[in-house]
């Protein structure tokens, strides 16, 4: 189901009233959320018109897998060779299903192609393999409650119910934030607290984050096809469209982010924010602690850290460093472009951690310093958001070469107007964010203007709700 | 276990909820006043090609003065350069050929705005067999077009979606505030053209005329006929002509390796009922029946390639008509 849907409007409406009538029971309330998030999941068709109800299953059956892990760790406390056994077997299941539904084409089709260059000729046959939506997603959530465990950052919990609630809460199943156990999964264990500022929070959230979506994300996403889906040459065009991926992809992420943790909001949850004005990063360390937060950080805790993080000198560090954006970037999806846009990113980090020394001493280097910084790191994002959106390598190789060509289509004019047109919104509330400090600002407003303000974005979206709707870009990772 | 605590009043969700719908319903209300006032820009919405092409159309209905209006389907405004037309004849052409779903009753209806202002002395009527076998104008297009002339938004109440959209003054917005904004085409149409602006530019710097960027493999029935209803409405297509204007009736081409082997006769055989049905003895006989498959995008359109060597054709049959 889809948040800019009409259907979501319906569910989460019913959602609203049923959880309302339920308010004397948290039994009830958390059976509630864990039979419409099923709900919520199983109305995701692979192929349109068609249920397939198989991929419920899947997620049942990889919550329940990982609840007894959780069991199992804390029977196997005096034993740490069970447990590291036992925790293994669990991420070669998580990692095993994973790999199965997202990697297994890729890795059969990249040794077709290595076999034939080698001029082996092995011929091999792909599988007919749907990903199932939000797999990468809920795997990761499952998977760090069981590492948690085994950390003893966390009790394993005995409530089955509240932990299928955990993997499967409909606000950020399909798309994140990737929620930390240890956050979330104590909120359905204790009553909920929902009070007057919640509820605003949770309501702009909800406005503001459909309107990144459905206005802004949207009409960009058009634009991008232009170029990307297109048999472009030219440079301009290529640089234009790769502003407007930036910020259609920013926009969509982040829209649906915001829309999660808006909802959750209104249901007294607190999940976590996903993005703290990435494109205000001053350099790449700062970009990755404002851009996908959960999923920046999860890889942070659960692999660079255990590959030995900054531990054992230069070398090992960027190693680490590479490995884990890495990974990182073949978690977005099997194809070697992402895996590309790992290692730039991987690098990027690894030559900023040689040459800028520490941040602190960087944010002291005064304002111009700052505008080149941020232009640099801008520039090497937005290049990094090329390699990102490309279909392929070769096409990759045109863009890029086309950076050098300065002749403009015709319609370069409309391109720059119509971005400009869907960045200006974005700008100017993120502009008012950074200089108040503040994602929340607009609710600092006196009522009269707030409303307006509101109310603007509502018949935005409404004007906009007709439009032809995509899906969210990270339900297919 | 208690699930919550609510710390919030009802005052306190309908401010939060309220406030903002009531500023939106604002919104709703100014849109539709200014539009009945009229202080709102006319209503232009051209957010896709064939919309686009439409309102060109229109537009040069009214504005463009022609001695020669072609006029008629898709194939019109793809297979015949008005440009080059114009040169060959020492004349002024202006081709007002549309894409979209239309009958000869839209085509009609841009005729008679056109010579609202402009007297031409030949209108040549272009369609293609695929075209005169349909059965009508698809109504949401003639609709769009009978509405943009009339200045009148295009609403509907059909759906409820559609009757909440008319409320909440969504296509007043679109159609009068959000015309400035252009909007990018799909596919081949996007590559050639870009966006909606971009297209109309190029059709009025080639007055009228358009060309088809894509290529697609050639489908459907090549059994040709004349729909049922094209007698009624051709009789009625021709009440529209002004008495000194000379009507030219021709059938546009299909792709040789497509057509059946008999083609080329029963396209005379169509063409003369249909010439008959329009009151006019101009049938434009000596244009090609067929051309060779590579100088087609599909069954129906010319590719860039085939337009100045059927326009040669095209130039030369009107020629032999005119007086």
């Amino acid at each position: 189901m889809l948040f800019n849907s009409t259907v979501f409007l319906q569910f989460f409406t019913a959602f609203l009233l049923l959880y309302w009538m339920c308010r004397g029971s948290l039994l009830a309330r958390n059976v509630l959320i864990v039979v419409s998030s099923y709900i919520f999941y199983g109305w995701w068709q692979p192929v349109p018109g068609q249920w397939d109800l198989r991929f419920l299953g899947l997620l049942f059956a990889s919550s329940t897998f990982d609840f007894c892990v959780g069991l199992g760790l804390e029977k196997l406390d005096h034993n740490p060779r069970g447990r590291r056994a036992l925790l293994l077997g669990s991420m070669l299941v998580n990692l095993g299903i994973l790999g199965f539904f997202k990697y297994c084409n890729f890795f059969i089709e990249s040794f077709a192609t290595i076999s034939n260059q080698l001029g082996l000729g092995i011929g091999t046959r792909t599988l007919e393999i749907v990903l199932p939506v939000g797999i990468s997603f809920y795997t990761f959530q499952s998977m760090s409650y069981a590492i948690d465990v085994y950390r003893r950052a966390l009790p394993a919990t005995r409530n089955y119910l509240n932990f299928l609630a955990f993997v499967s809460f409909f606000p950020q199943l399909v798309a994140g934030p990737i929620e930390r156990a240890s956050h979330l999964l104590p909120q359905f264990e204790r009553p909920r607290i929902i009070d007057r500022a919640m509820l605003q929070e949770g309501f702009w959230l909800l406005v503001w984050g459909m309107f990144k979506k459905v206005v802004l994300a949207d009409s960009l996403a058009p634009l991008v096809d232009l170029v990307f889906n297109g048999s472009n040459t030219s440079g301009p065009a290529t640089l234009l469209a790769t502003l407007a991926f930036g910020l259609q992809i920013y926009c969509d992420f982040s829209g649906y982010s915001d829309i999660a943790r808006g909802l959750a909001r209104l249901l007294g949850f607190d999940i976590m924010w996903n993005f703290q004005l990435p494109y205000t990063a001053v350099n790449l360390r700062d970009f990755w602690r404002r851009w996908h937060i959960s999923l920046s950080t999860w890889l942070r805790d659960y692999l660079y850290i255990s590959l030995g993080g900054n531990r054992r000198g230069p070398a090992r560090t960027y190693f680490n460093l590479l490995a884990t954006m890495i990974l990182g970037g073949l978690w977005h999806g099997a194809a070697w472009n992402f895996v590309l846009w790992g290692l730039w990113h991987g690098a990027g980090l690894a030559i900023h951690r040689a040459v800028a020394g520490d941040s602190a001493a960087a944010a002291r280097r005064g304002r111009a310093v700052a505008v080149v910084s941020w232009t640099g790191t801008m520039a090497f994002v937005f290049y990094g958001w090329l390699l990102f959106r490309a279909r392929s390598l070769e096409q990759v190789v045109t863009l890029t070469g086309s950076l050098g060509r300065w002749t403009a289509p015709p319609w370069i004019g409309s391109f720059a107007l119509c971005l400009v047109v869907f960045a200006l919104p974005l700008v100017a509330m993120e502009l008012w964010q950074r200089k108040t400090n503040n994602l929340l600002a607009p609710l600092r407003l006196a009522p009269v203007p707030r409303f307006v303000l509101q109310g603007a974005l509502i018949y935005g979206i409404i004007l906009f709700w007709t439009r032809e709707k995509a899906a969210f870009i990270y339900f297919q990772f | 276990m208690r699930s919550h605590q609510n710390e919030f009043s009802v005052g306190d969700l309908l401010r939060i909820v309220g406030g903002p719908l009531l500023f939106a319903a604002i919104c709703a209300g100014v849109l539709q006043a200014g539009a009945r006032v009229g202080t709102l820009p006319a209503p232009r919405p051209a957010f896709d090609a064939d919309r686009a092409i439409l309102l060109h159309q229109a537009d040069a209905a009214r504005r463009q003065a022609a001695e020669v209006v072609l006029i008629g389907d898709s194939s019109c405004l793809m297979d015949a350069s008005a440009s080059q037309l114009s040169g060959m004849l020492n004349l002024s052409v202006l081709n007002l050929g549309t894409l979209s779903y239309l009958d000869l009753s839209a085509y009609a209806v841009l005729l008679r705005e056109h010579q609202k202002l402009h007297r031409p002395k030949l209108v040549v009527l272009l369609m293609h067999p695929e075209a005169l076998r349909r059965l009508g104008s698809e109504t949401y297009q003639l609709a769009v077009l009978t509405n943009y002339l009339a200045g009148r938004d295009h609403s509907s109440t059909a759906s409820a979606a559609s009757a909440f959209n008319a409320w909440a003054g969504v296509d007043i917005a679109t159609g009068r505030l959000l015309r400035w904004i252009p909007a990018p085409l799909r596919g081949d149409y996007g590559t050639f053209y870009g966006f909606t602006t971009d297209l109309e530019r190029y059709m009025t710097r080639h007055s009228g005329s358009a060309i088809d960027p894509g290529q697609e493999v050639f489908k459907g029935n090549p059994e040709y006929r004349l729909a049922p209803t094209l007698e009624k409405a051709s009789r009625a297509f021709r009440t529209v002509l002004l008495p000194q204007t000379r009507l030219l009736v021709g059938i546009t081409p299909v792709p040789a390796g497509f057509a059946h082997t008999g083609f080329p006769d029963e396209r005379n055989r169509l063409l003369a009922d249909w010439a008959d049905w329009l009151g006019t003895t101009n049938a434009l006989r000596d244009l090609p029946a067929t051309l060779p498959d590579e100088q087609f995008a599909r069954v129906t359109h010319l590719k860039p390639e085939g337009v100045p060597g059927y326009t040669t054709s095209l130039g030369e049959t009107i020629h032999r008509h005119l007086p």
